[in-house]
Parts: C-alpha cells; sequence; structure tokens
C-alpha cells in the first residue's frame, strides 16, 4: 500500500536520511520518537505537503513522489483540529463528502446532534472528532494522525483514541499515527517505528 | 480608565479656545488683557478679496510701511464669494474693506447694505471707469471687458469656419462642441458674459429670437459649460497658454475671457499668441472691479488710505502686468512691451447694461438661463 | 472586565458610564451639531423640507444628472478597485517578498495622498506629455475610474493582505488533503472567497464610500460631469442666506440628504461587515512560512509603478517651466521651488504654509489622539458588558469618513454663523473639521488593537493594586505604543492633507494650509509660465512631507494590523 524507500529530508540539520517504510492496506502503524526528530515532517512529506530531498514514495505500487498532496487520496489530522469556522458542522463534514450522511458519521464520532453547530462553539476534543469524522468521510486510501489527541487531557485522550482505534478497525481503514507517547502507540498498532 | 485622557482633551481643546478669546479686540480696536485693562494695540485693516494678483506680500508691507497699519487678508474665491462672505457675516463684519466686488455684483451688495460710503480722497479715476456706477459707496480699481477669444488657426474658410460675424454664427455646425464659456451661476466671467448676451440679442435684428433661444442652441450645439474660468480657458481652449500645460485638453476654439486676454498672452510668450478676441458689438462686458467700505466697520479710516494706497501711479499703474487687468488711472493704458497693447483690441461697443438693472433682473435672469439649458 | 462577572460596585460602573459618555458626547458635539445646525439654516432658508428638493436637482443646468453620474461612477470605481487590489493583496499577503514594508507602504501611499496633488500628477500622466488622452471625452469616465482605483486599492490591501498573510498554513493544507478541496476552483469555493469575502466587501464599502463623495478628482478629471459633491461645492457658498440664491439652498440640502443616507447605509453595512470579518480571520496563527512568489513581480511591479508614476509627475513637472511660443516646448529648471518658496504668487510661501499644516497637524493630534483613544476605550468596554450600544457607538465614530469633507465645512460654517460670526475670526476653526476627519482613522486603528490585547495583562495590574492612572500609562498606553504612534502619525497626514473643508474655512489668508495653496496657485491664471511649475513644488512638498510621515508610521505598525489604516 504505502512504500518510503531511502526518504531524507533535512532542515538546518538532518532529520531523517535513507529511511525506508513499509505499510500493507489495512495495516496500521506508530511511528514515535522524541519531539523534534522529525516524525512530523515525514507524515506531511508522505501526505505530499513537504517535498523530500531523497528517496522515493510509492502508493500502491504508483511513484507519488512529486505529485501533488490533493491528487494522492491520502488524509491527515492535524495536532490542532482545523475546522472552517466559515461553515457549521455538517458544513465541514460535507467538505469531505458532498453528499456526506451527516448525522450518522457524527453519531460514529459520538457527535450526536451536533450538525447544526458553530465549530468556534466545539471544545478541543469536540472538534477532533468532528475532523476525525470528516477525514474518514473522504475514504483516503491512508489515515495520517499527527498527535491529533494531544490537546485534550490524558482521561479523555486515552477514551478518544481507543473510540478512533475502534472506527479505523471497524472500516478497515489504513493508518499511520505519530505519537511521542509510547504507550499510545503500543495501543494503537502492533507495528512501531522509533526515530 | 482615562478619565485624565479626557481632562487633557477638555484642557487642550478649553485653551486652544481660550488662547483665542484673550486676544479679543473689542469694538474700539482695542485690546483687552487680562484685568479688563484696555490696552492700546496695533491698527489692523482687515481686507476681504478674491485672489487679486496684484497685491503681492511686498505691496501690502510697503502700505504697511507707509502708514503704519497691519493688513490681514481674508481669501476667498471670486467677486460672487465676497458677496455670500458680506452677507453671511453682516450681523458681524469680519472684514473693513471688501477688494474685488464688480458691476454685476455691486447694486446687490449695495441693496442689501452690506458696504457703506467711503472717505477717500478720489481724482485721478478716468471717467470711463465711472460709467457703471459713479457714486460713493464704491471706487473701482481695476477693469476691462469680457468677451469671446478665439484660436485664430481653427479658421478655416474651405471648411465652413469663418471668423462669426453674429453669435448665431456658434451655434453652427462647423463649432459644434467648439465653444467653452463659464458657466454664470458659478463664476463672475460668465456671469458678465450671460448679461452680455441679453443685450446683444435685444438689440439683434431678429425680433422672434432672444437671448435664451442663443442659449438653448448651444446647449444642442454641445457648448462646454464649466464651472470656472481657469477651467474654461486653461482646459478647453485651444489658443491659450493651457496647450503648454499638463491639464490641457483644448477642444474648444471659442472661450470667454477679457478682450485683452490676447495681449496677456502675447506679453508672457515674447509677442507670440494665436489667440484674439471678437469684438462684436454688444457681445461684450465692460467690467469695472470695486474697492468698497464694509457697513458697520469700525476702521473706516484705514479703509479709505488703503483704497487712496490702490489708487497710487505705483500700484494701479501696474495692474495690466501684475493683475491681467487694466489700470482705471487717467490717461493710464496697456504697456507695448512684447505685443501687450497690440494684441488687445477694444471692443467699439460693450453691451449696455445698468448695475441697477443687473441687481433687479439677476436672479430671473439666472432662472431663465437654467430653464433654457436644462 | 470584572464587571460584567457582576459582583462590581455600582459606583464603579458609574465612574465608568461617565468615562464612556464624556468623549461620546464630546465628539458629538463636534460632528452632529454643527450639522444639525446647518441642516436646520438650509430648511429654514430654502423653506423646505429635504424629501421635497430632490426634483430641484434636475431642474439645474449644473446639477442634471449628478445623482446618476454619482452612482455610476462609484459603482464602477469600487469594480475596478478591487480587479487591481485584490491580485496585489493576494501576492503582498501569501508570498515572501523582500522590502515588504516599504513596498506596503508605498503601495498604500496614494490613500493618504492629498487628492489634489494626485489630481495633477494623472493630468500629466494624461495629458500631452503622457499618454495623450485628453483630447478624446470618452477616456475621462475611464480615467476618473482609474484614478480612484488609484486612491482605493490601499483599501484593498490593508483589509486583504492581513486575511491571508496571518492565516494559518494549516487552514490550506488540509483542505488539499479533502475531496472539496482537489482542485483550484474547489479551494476557492470553499476556502479562500468565504475568508476574503467579509473583508474585501468591507474595503469595497469603503472604496464605494470615497468615490462617492470625491471632489478634486471629479473636477480635473471629468470635467463635464458633476457629482453631488462638486454640485455642493459649487453653490455651497452662497447657502445658508436668506433671500438670495434660494436654489443653492435646495441642491445642498437635496445633495447632502442624498449622500448623508447613501452613507449611512453604507457604514451600517460596514460595521456588519466588520463583526463577520473578525470572526472568518478569528482563526489567524503566529506561524506562517510565506512561500517564495515566481511570478508575482509580474503583478507587484507594474501595480508599484501605477502607485509611484502620479508622485513622480508631479515632482517632474515642477522642475520644467513652459517656453511659450509656436512649438511646445520646456526647460527643465529650478525657478518654480524658488518662487514657491519665496511665495511669489501667493499670500505666503511654502515653507509658512508648510508650517501652517504642521500647526493644524499637531493641534490635530493634540486633540484626536487623546479623543480617539477614549472613544476605542469606551466602545471597548461597551463590547465586554455585550452592550447594546457599542455597535452604534462603534457607527458613530465613523461618521465623519461618511461625511465628504465639502459637507463638514459647510456644516461647520453654517453651523458656527448659527452660533457667533465671531469664530470667523479664529484660527484653530479649520482645525475642526481635521479633528473630526482623523479620530474615526485613530479610533479604526486603536480598537481593534485593544480587542487584541490579551486582558489579563490588565486584571493583573489591578491585582498589582495600581491605580487606573497608573493602568493607563505604565501598562495600557506602553502596550498599544505602536498602534498609538502610526495613529498619531496618520491622523497628522490626514490633516495635512485635508482640502475640501479647509478650501471652504480657511479665510485668513495667512493661515493657509499647504493644500489650500496648492489649490490657490492651481487656478491662478497661469498666463506667467513660472505659476504652474511653482504649484507644482507646493504640490510636490505636501506629497513628499506626506510620505515621509508614512514611511515613519509603517516602521512602528505592528506585523499583522488587521486594523483600517
Amino acid at each position: 500500500m504505502l512504500r518510503v524507500e531511502g526518504a531524507g529530508k533535512s532542515f538546518e540539520r538532518i532529520l531523517f536520511e535513507g529511511l525506508d517504510l513499509n505499510l500493507a492496506t489495512g495495516e496500521r502503524m506508530s511511528i514515535t520518537g522524541p519531539s523534534g526528530c522529525g516524525k512530523t515532517t515525514l507524515l506531511r512529506c508522505i501526505a505530499g505537503l513537504e517535498d523530500l530531498q531523497d528517496g522515493k514514495i510509492y502508493l500502491d505500487d504508483i511513484e507519488v513522489t512529486n505529485i501533488p498532496p490533493e491528487k494522492r487520496g491520502i488524509g491527515l489530522l492535524f495536532q490542532k483540529p482545523v475546522l472552517y469556522h466559515h461553515l457549521d458542522v455538517a458544513g465541514n463534514l460535507r467538505l469531505g463528502k458532498r453528499d456526506a450522511d451527516v448525522h450518522s458519521a457524527l453519531k460514529e464520532v459520538g457527535l450526536d446532534g451536533f450538525a447544526d453547530r458553530r465549530c468556534e462553539k466545539l471544545s478541543g476534543g469536540e472538534a477532533q472528532r468532528v475532523a476525525l469524522a470528516r477525514a474518514l468521510l473522504a475514504e483516503p486510501k491512508i489515515l495520517l494522525l499527527d498527535e491529533p489527541f494531544s490537546a485534550v487531557d490524558e482521561e479523555l485522550r486515552s477514551r478518544l483514541l481507543n473510540d478512533t482505534i475502534a472506527l479505523l478497525g471497524s472500516r478497515g481503514t489504513t493508518a499511520v499515527l505519530v505519537t511521542h507517547n509510547i504507550k499510545e502507540a503500543e495501543s494503537f498498532s502492533k507495528n512501531i517505528m522509533t526515530m | 480608565m482615562n478619565s485624565k485622557v479626557v481632562l487633557v482633551t477638555l484642557i487642550a481643546f478649553l485653551a486652544s479656545i481660550s488662547g483665542c478669546l484673550t486676544g479679543a479686540i473689542d469694538d474700539k480696536g482695542m485690546m483687552i488683557d487680562e484685568r479688563g485693562v484696555e490696552v492700546p494695540t496695533e491698527r489692523v485693516l482687515t481686507i476681504v478679496t478674491y485672489d487679486i494678483y496684484g497685491l503681492t506680500s511686498e505691496r501690502i508691507m510697503e502700505f504697511t510701511n507707509q502708514t503704519g497699519i497691519k493688513v490681514e487678508m481674508i481669501k476667498l474665491g471670486d467677486a460672487g464669494a465676497i458677496l455670500n462672505h458680506l452677507l453671511q457675516t453682516k450681523e458681524a463684519p469680519q472684514a473693513d474693506l471688501a477688494l474685488g466686488l464688480d458691476n454685476t455684483y455691486l447694486q446687490q451688495a449695495i441693496d442689501r447694505n452690506v458696504i457703506q460710503s467711503h472717505g477717500a480722497n478720489i481724482s485721478n479715476v478716468m471717467e470711463s471707469a465711472w460709467l457703471p456706477y459713479n457714486g460713493t459707496m464704491a471706487v473701482p480699481f481695476d477693469q476691462g471687458s469680457i468677451c469671446l477669444n478665439y484660436d485664430t488657426n481653427s479658421i478655416n474658410s474651405s471648411q465652413g469656419r469663418d471668423v462669426p460675424t453674429s453669435l448665431w454664427n456658434l451655434s453652427e455646425e462647423a463649432w459644434k462642441g467648439k465653444v467653452a464659456i463659464p458657466s454664470p451661476v458659478t463664476s463672475s466671467p460668465g456671469r458678465a458674459f450671460m448679461i452680455a448676451t441679453t443685450d446683444y440679442f435685444a438689440n439683434d435684428d431678429d425680433e422672434t429670437t432672444n437671448w435664451t433661444d442663443w442659449w438653448s442652441a448651444m446647449v444642442d450645439n454641445d457648448v462646454i459649460i464649466t464651472s470656472g474660468w481657469t477651467e474654461a480657458y486653461e482646459t478647453h481652449y485651444s489658443g491659450g497658454y493651457g496647450v503648454w500645460n499638463d491639464d490641457h485638453i483644448g477642444d474648444a476654439n471659442f472661450v470667454v475671457s477679457y478682450c485683452h486676454s490676447p495681449g496677456v498672452e502675447a506679453y508672457w510668450a515674447d509677442n507670440y499668441t494665436i489667440s484674439t478676441s471678437l469684438t462684436l458689438d454688444r457681445a461684450s462686458f465692460h467690467q469695472v472691479e470695486y474697492a468698497t467700505v464694509v457697513n458697520g466697520t469700525a476702521n473706516a479710516e484705514y479703509a479709505d488710505l488703503f483704497i487712496e494706497y490702490l489708487l497710487t501711479e505705483d500700484v494701479n499703474l501696474n495692474m495690466p502686468i501684475e493683475n491681467s487687468m487694466y489700470s482705471v488711472l487717467i490717461d493710464s493704458g496697456l504697456p507695448a512691451d512684447n505685443g501687450y497693447l497690440y494684441h488687445s483690441e477694444l471692443p467699439s461697443l460693450n453691451a449696455q447694461v445698468s448695475p441697477e438693472e443687473i441687481a433687479e433682473n439677476m436672479d430671473s435672469w439666472l432662472a431663465a438661463w437654467e430653464a433654457a439649458m436644462v | 472586565m470584572a464587571c460584567s462577572l457582576g459582583g462590581c460596585n455600582g459606583l464603579k460602573r458609574k465612574f465608568e458610564n461617565i468615562e464612556v459618555a464624556l468623549p461620546f458626547f464630546l465628539f458629538s458635539a463636534l460632528v452632529i451639531i454643527p450639522l444639525l445646525l446647518a441642516l436646520d439654516r438650509l430648511i429654514y432658508v430654502s423653506g423646505k423640507m429635504p424629501w421635497q428638493v430632490f426634483s430641484s436637482l434636475d431642474e439645474h443646468y449644473l446639477s442634471q444628472d449628478a445623482i446618476g453620474f454619482t452612482f455610476l461612477q462609484a459603482l464602477l470605481s469600487t469594480a475596478l478597485t478591487l480587479a487591481i487590489g485584490i491580485p496585489i493583496a493576494w501576492q503582498l499577503g501569501r508570498y515572501h517578498w523582500p522590502r515588504i514594508r516599504l513596498m506596503r507602504a508605498l503601495l498604500t501611499l496614494p490613500f493618504v495622498t492629498p487628492a489634489i496633488v494626485a489630481a495633477m500628477g494623472f493630468m500629466a500622466i494624461l495629458g500631452s506629455d503622457g499618454f495623450d488622452l485628453r483630447g478624446e471625452r470618452s477616456t475621462y469616465l475611464v480615467s476618473l475610474l482609474f484614478a480612484h482605483a488609484w486612491f482605493n486599492i490601499a483599501l484593498v490591501i490593508r483589509f486583504v493582505d492581513p486575511v491571508i498573510s496571518n492565516l494559518d498554513p494549516r487552514m490550506e493544507e488540509q483542505l488539499r488533503l479533502l475531496p472539496a478541496g482537489n482542485s483550484r476552483w474547489g479551494r476557492l469555493r470553499c476556502f479562500w472567497i468565504p475568508l476574503m469575502f467579509p473583508s474585501i466587501l468591507c474595503a469595497a464599502v469603503l472604496t464605494f464610500v470615497f468615490s462617492f463623495t470625491s471632489f478634486a478628482m471629479v473636477r480635473w478629471m471629468t470635467p463635464s460631469n458633476a457629482t453631488l459633491e462638486t454640485v455642493m461645492a459649487d453653490v455651497g457658498g452662497a447657502a445658508g442666506i436668506e433671500n438670495y440664491q434660494i436654489y443653492s439652498n435646495e441642491l445642498v440640502l437635496a445633495s447632502s440628504t442624498i449622500q448623508f443616507l447613501v452613507l449611512i447605509l453604507a457604514l451600517w453595512l460596514l460595521s456588519a461587515l466588520q463583526a463577520k470579518r473578525s470572526r472568518t480571520i478569528a482563526e489567524v496563527s503566529e506561524s506562517h512560512s510565506r512561500k517564495k512568489g515566481r511570478t508575482g513581480w509580474l503583478v507587484l511591479i507594474p501595480a508599484l509603478l501605477f502607485c509611484l508614476s502620479p508622485l513622480m509627475a508631479v515632482i517632474r513637472s515642477s522642475l520644467r517651466v513652459a517656453e511659450r511660443g509656436p512649438v511646445i516646448s520646456h526647460r527643465w529648471t529650478l525657478e518654480g521651488w524658488q518662487s514657491a518658496i519665496s511665495g511669489d504668487y501667493a499670500y505666503i510661501s511654502i515653507i509658512d504654509a508648510l508650517q501652517n499644516s504642521l500647526g493644524y497637524a499637531i493641534l490635530t493630534l493634540v486633540i484626536s489622539l487623546p479623543l480617539g483613544w477614549s472613544l476605542s476605550s469606551g466602545i471597548h468596554l461597551l463590547e465586554k458588558r455585550g452592550s447594546y450600544w457599542a455597535k452604534p457607538l462603534d457607527i458613530l465614530t465613523m461618521l465623519p469618513l461618511a461625511i465628504s469633507g465639502v459637507m463638514l465645512g459647510l456644516g461647520i460654517l453654517l453651523g458656527i454663523i448659527r452660533i457667533s460670526t465671531v469664530f470667523f475670526t479664529m484660527w484653530w476653526m479649520p482645525a475642526i473639521p481635521h479633528i473630526m476627519l482623523s479620530t474615526p482613522f485613530v479610533v479604526r486603528l486603536l480598537l481593534p488593537a485593544m480587542r487584541r490585547q490579551d486582558p489579563e495583562l490588565i486584571e493583573n495590574a489591578q491585582v498589582l493594586a495600581m491605580n487606573r492612572w497608573q493602568i493607563l500609562t505604565k501598562i495600557r498606553m506602553p502596550l498599544l505604543r505602536g498602534p498609538l504612534i502610526v495613529a498619531g502619525i496618520i491622523a497628522i497626514a490626514m490633516s495635512m492633507g485635508e482640502f475640501g473643508a479647509s478650501w471652504i474655512l480657511v479665510r485668513t489668508g495667512a493661515w493657509d494650509t499647504l493644500p489650500v495653496l496648492v489649490d490657490q496657485l492651481m487656478t491662478r491664471p497661469g498666463f506667467d509660465p513660472l505659476v504652474k511649475p511653482t504649484a507644482m513644488a507646493a504640490a510636490s512638498l505636501l506629497m513628499l512631507t506626506t510620505l515621509i510621515l508614512f514611511l515613519v508610521a509603517e516602521r512602528f505598525r505592528p506585523d499583522g494590523d488587521g486594523g483600517m489604516f
């Protein structure tokens, strides 16, 4: 599904070089490491938001290294949820799928009845769940999660993570989680890469 | 949180007001100091005028040196603005002397009691300058005749563009959109020219048409009406100094100006001009500009002194150069230098309209003009 | 503040109410009373009510078609301004440019350039020595539209650029990873347009307002057309006098009423849009990595040329004297500057006029800065309390923006005649319209800065037992130092460039400001070839002074300043 070969990137210093990665369809994987080690950058390179300096990226055996992000079919959940405040919750979900069944999508992430809410009224956890629902509606080939629940407190965080894992599992979504928390990584996937 | 700021604002505001109030001068021309005691102050003459170009700061300084009277100027746009100002401040006149009311406005100023008789000693003003008005309410200080000027390069007989022999020629196809006239509503020269047309068409051979018909015909012929003389002459006229300016359009071959404007052109351009005046009988208006003492002034004697100064040879004989107008002194004329005199044609017969007629009819003329134009 | 949470004692609240009320009272006295007195006078003299005089505009030659032309040129000017301004704002906001502050200052300089100077510059460019377009009447309207666009692109830049440049880049990145944003059009439709729309509309509304009330440009660029503003200027001088040229009262009354209604509507719209705008740009982030623009120079270089060429043209004209004769020729010389400095063609020299201008500017500053601070502070306090009064008072402070200079001057003139004509001789009279016109800009700069300020900083000071004066001088003012300096300089620049109202109110020759002097020299018959370069020298001095002030202001402008000027 996803194959990264000999990836290298430096910004003022070397972030990573000669990095290989391989992930099969439906598989989940975690990437851990101390902050500033280049985890997020690697994720952004896979999504296409940044360019690799060395190496190649393949999706379904097709090289996508120089293909712009919007053509790759990859989903990404940022550290802080990105919602568009000029739209309500339903409007944000429809960015993922135009004719989305908003209610069932919200139900899946435990936000039943939130469709008409204004985004600036949501809490951090709620907002990230909306972003997750939106990302899933888009049915990406791979979903990348960049420490998605780091902004919420620990108790809620593990619950949100478990919910997410259950959701991804039931859909068989291929996913990569970046986290500096080894426990989170362990509960997310067997496959753990340390940078 | 900001009461102090408000306080400071108020103090600054009040201080700026009171700063002026303590300098108030009472009606005897005495300064009142803070104890309420009158102290002698410098003598000040306040003149309300439009830009009289002959009155440079050196000339004013000279008057102050001669008489010890300081001069302050209230400057306005034109003769109409002077009358407006006098009317607006009638209850509490701000000026002692008004310079620049002409014979199209004078009678209204007299009728509305905004000016009073002068006491100046005048003996050297030529007779013709007294023609429109011969009384004690106003003293002429310069004069000229307003008439059409045209660009001699635009005359081309083979194309049907001959020198007009009647104002009606200007409403013909050959001069469509080629005539620029300042509006009588907003401009003094425009007003003077309109007055001339009332007399011109009252005395022409044609009994069936009157002056408003001509103006209507001019509208149909795309006449260019501007708000002031400057726009008409400088921007639109193809035969004047505007040609050298950035804002020049040059779409008009005829313009309302002074009959001696071509002379002024020549004077400043080394005896070169392509402009000349169209001196048809009664199509020009003899304009005299007056010095008038403001009614109720406490400084009438200073005003009289200034009027006398204005009529000294030193000042008045320079009017043609410094103010582009004729002097009013006996035996004066235009200088011959650079073709000034040569290019300044004198109209053989100006429109014959008295200040009384003007005052009486002005409102109805303007209304009739509007009706003809719209 | 603490009050809104309850538990605050009534006395303190009362004190605050007075504090809010006082500046508004002062401001209203300055702005509204003269206008009401003027309105009353016009109604009295004309014997008609405002709604009875509209038809008089069509009945007079000088004002027929004025209503139609005013709307037409204002709408078209707004459209052209947006068409030119949006690409510039986009390039400035989105990409990384060397010397961006200088560039932004130069591109927004036209807005503070006195209109009369700009008009001269445009004439020089369009005239026979430039594109030679003046011979063709059909070009006049288009020239006017470009001149208005030149003035107002600054508004588009000031409103739209911060929205783009302060944008959290993840907003766009996230969209590219969603189906709705996988095409350029999709991103435009789902994101960029809704994001920029309120700001663009704000700029559009203000552009409309300024084009609607434009005076000098209309006068010079479209000499054969009248707008409501030029009508008022033409006949305003005779207004307010009993039994004398009654039509002028009717025309002024009709023009000002229409202007006022349209502009109030525009301001109401602006206020609603600004609230919406602050909601959409609430997502600003400190971090922004600008990309390097590649093709952007194709937009920015022509834009800089467009903004600067009229100004260069004015300087050029000040250095050339016509050599009159059969051939059109000019020679290069400093004589224009020499005669301007010695005051040969005017009552005073440009140096004296500059001193007068600076004097009025400083007086304006001393009053409008504290006044603007108090007004902003009051509105901000009411906003925090959630008071219904916040919005109307916000609009009130913008009111002078909606009143044209000519109307303001006339209002004061006719208003003070009612009180006492003695005011005619008060040298500070002409400063009143300057204060009225610059205070809204001060408020527009300070209020957003106050809104952005962290309330904890002040609460913290209260905990430290500082008194109100200490909080003001030691905390609030130092924290707002940047916006305060910018506001002060803009107030000075607005005052220095103000023409419409000064033109009506400056009565004594010795008070002539630079713009008034420029106008006097411009309208003086130019038979003497040295008159024009002298006028241009005065215009150049005015422009250069404004330019320097503006560049200084730009240095103190905080990054990502979303306020208006």
